[in-house]
């Protein structure tokens, strides 16, 4: 039986870049991937670097609004990570951050903006309400429609395909070991310590971080405990390459819409359009190992969206829709910390994972490595389901 | 080159392929005009490098030309019916 300091289940980016860290901090580190390296969310996703508050936090009213305020924090923190991301990985990962706008149409539109101005001002994120005139002399690709828009200078994106698998390469050079194709199973609490099965592997480790994303309940019920994290199917859109026009992440404040043009040229379009999610065949729940099925309704809401905002995409091929899985919490708010029910287990995860996904691992590698009061991460401990909890474990 | 032995073809047609006229017939598409013609560039990549028609049924992209009229959208040749006098225009950059 092999030993490790730290199991990681779960080879996405979350998992990736916190073996990266623990591995670097002189730990010995295993990650267990049950299919291939960043093969679900963390490679699916659209590369959105979004620090201004998400359009998902404003749909739920103003209570939700507030609480995900607090989120901000991490954006800030975010801002630095990604802004020093390819000097600390040594290589490219198609980051630009030349800003960001979410947009408004109506006047009811301009107005929630102006309440989330307010709210992030107040925790700390420059983000600045302009006109719609002024919103096209910035973007001049943005239409007539467009009557406000607000501006956050640290916006942008990067590429899905090369940040994880350049977290993973960093975390083996420093030692970690990751290994694919390689499911955990019956993974359990033994006296100071876990057990589990990983594929061919039997280990024995004193930590347990799971990063699974959709998967995280799935692990956490190995051990008893529950996580109440949520898979959901989405869906994106991608245009042909053309001459870079749009060097800014563009958001929708009312209407599901994010829109960025990739490195080579492409228009990728998303913003949280629903896929449906596969069954499993004898009705007992979702199969995450298929991939969701698109929704025409989706990708024609997504590019009437896009259109409107940016009118010019209308020309363009589409050449591509593809959906993805996704993992968001319960509260929407992410999960990032150890389980005081169990000691040992940490959990990250539970929404925004790729723009704040090198933060969480900086930070959950920081506890695991001094443990130290978790600080930034406090609001996000998976302690907010104790009442859960405390029945369980 | 084509089947010439019991099949029946629609009317014969002309499209200039970057300028040059190139003989097909009705019920083709763009693509089997000019492959049938032995042009097999069709767009170039991000390198400058010559692409060509690949899965021949609209998903790979990468028999991508563009319309010569002036307008310049990009088109699928695999899935664009050939028409007397179409003009398209291959390998052009991005626009």
């Amino acid at each position: 039986m092999g030993r490790t300091d730290v199991l990681i289940v779960g080879g996405g980016l979350v998992g990736c870049a916190t073996a990266f860290h623990l591995a670097r901090a002189g730990l010995s580190v295993l990650v267990a991937e049950a299919g291939d390296v960043n093969a679900v969310a963390s490679g699916q996703n659209a590369g959105s670097l979004h620090f201004q508050m998400e359009r998902r936090f404003l749909e739920q009213g103003d209570a939700v609004m507030a609480q995900a305020a607090r989120v901000i924090r991490l954006n800030r923190r975010a801002i630095d990570e990604w802004r020093g991301l390819e000097a600390l990985l040594g290589t490219p990962l198609g980051v630009a951050m030349n800003g960001g706008l979410m947009v408004a149409e109506t006047p009811e539109q301009v107005d929630l903006l102006d309440r989330k101005a307010r709210l992030e001002e107040a925790a700390g994120m420059a983000t600045r309400l302009i006109d719609g005139g002024q919103a096209r002399d910035r973007a001049p690709y943005l239409g007539p429609q467009v009557a406000a828009a607000l501006w956050a200078p640290d916006e942008g994106h990067a590429d899905p395909k090369k940040v994880t698998p350049a977290f993973a390469a960093a975390a083996v050079h420093e030692g970690a070991r990751i290994v694919s194709h390689s499911p955990v199973r019956g993974l359990r609490k033994v006296a100071g310590g876990f057990e589990a099965q990983c594929g061919a592997l039997h280990v024995r480790a004193d930590r347990v971080v799971i990063a699974a994303g959709a998967w995280i309940a799935t692990i956490g019920a190995m051990l008893n405990l529950h996580l109440p994290v949520f898979p959901l199917g989405l869906t994106m859109n991608v245009t042909e390459r053309c001459a870079p026009f749009i060097p800014h992440l563009v958001q929708h404040v009312g209407r599901r819409l994010s829109m960025k043009q990739a490195g080579a040229g492409n228009v990728l379009i998303g913003g949280g359009w629903p896929s449906r999610l596969a069954q499993r065949a004898d009705g007992t729940g979702f199969d995450l190992s298929r991939p969701p099925a698109p929704i025409a309704g989706s990708i024609a809401g997504n590019l009437a969206a896009a259109t409107d905002i940016v009118p010019r995409v209308a020309g363009l091929n589409l050449v591509r829709t593809w959906t993805g899985t996704v993992a968001v919490s319960s509260d929407q708010l992410p999960v990032v910390g150890e389980v005081p029910r169990m000691r040992g287990v940490y959990v990250a995860g539970g929404g925004s994972a790729f723009t704040l996904g090198p933060t969480f691992a900086r930070l959950l590698a920081d506890t695991i490595v001094e443990g130290r009061d978790a600080g930034d991460l406090a609001d996000f401990s998976p302690a907010r389901y104790e009442h859960l909890n405390s029945f369980m474990g | 080159m084509r089947i010439t032995d019991q099949v029946a073809r629609g009317a014969a047609l002309t499209i200039f392929v970057d300028g040059e006229p190139i003989g097909g017939f009705a019920g083709e598409t763009v693509a089997a005009v000019m492959t049938a013609a032995g042009r097999r560039r069709f767009r170039i990549d991000a390198h400058g490098c010559a692409r060509g028609l690949y899965c021949n049924m609209g998903t790979c992209c990468e028999c991508m030309v563009r319309l010569d009229d002036g307008r310049g959208i990009a088109v699928r040749a695999c899935l664009l019916p050939a028409e007397e006098g179409l003009r398209i225009a291959t390998g052009q950059p991005l626009s």
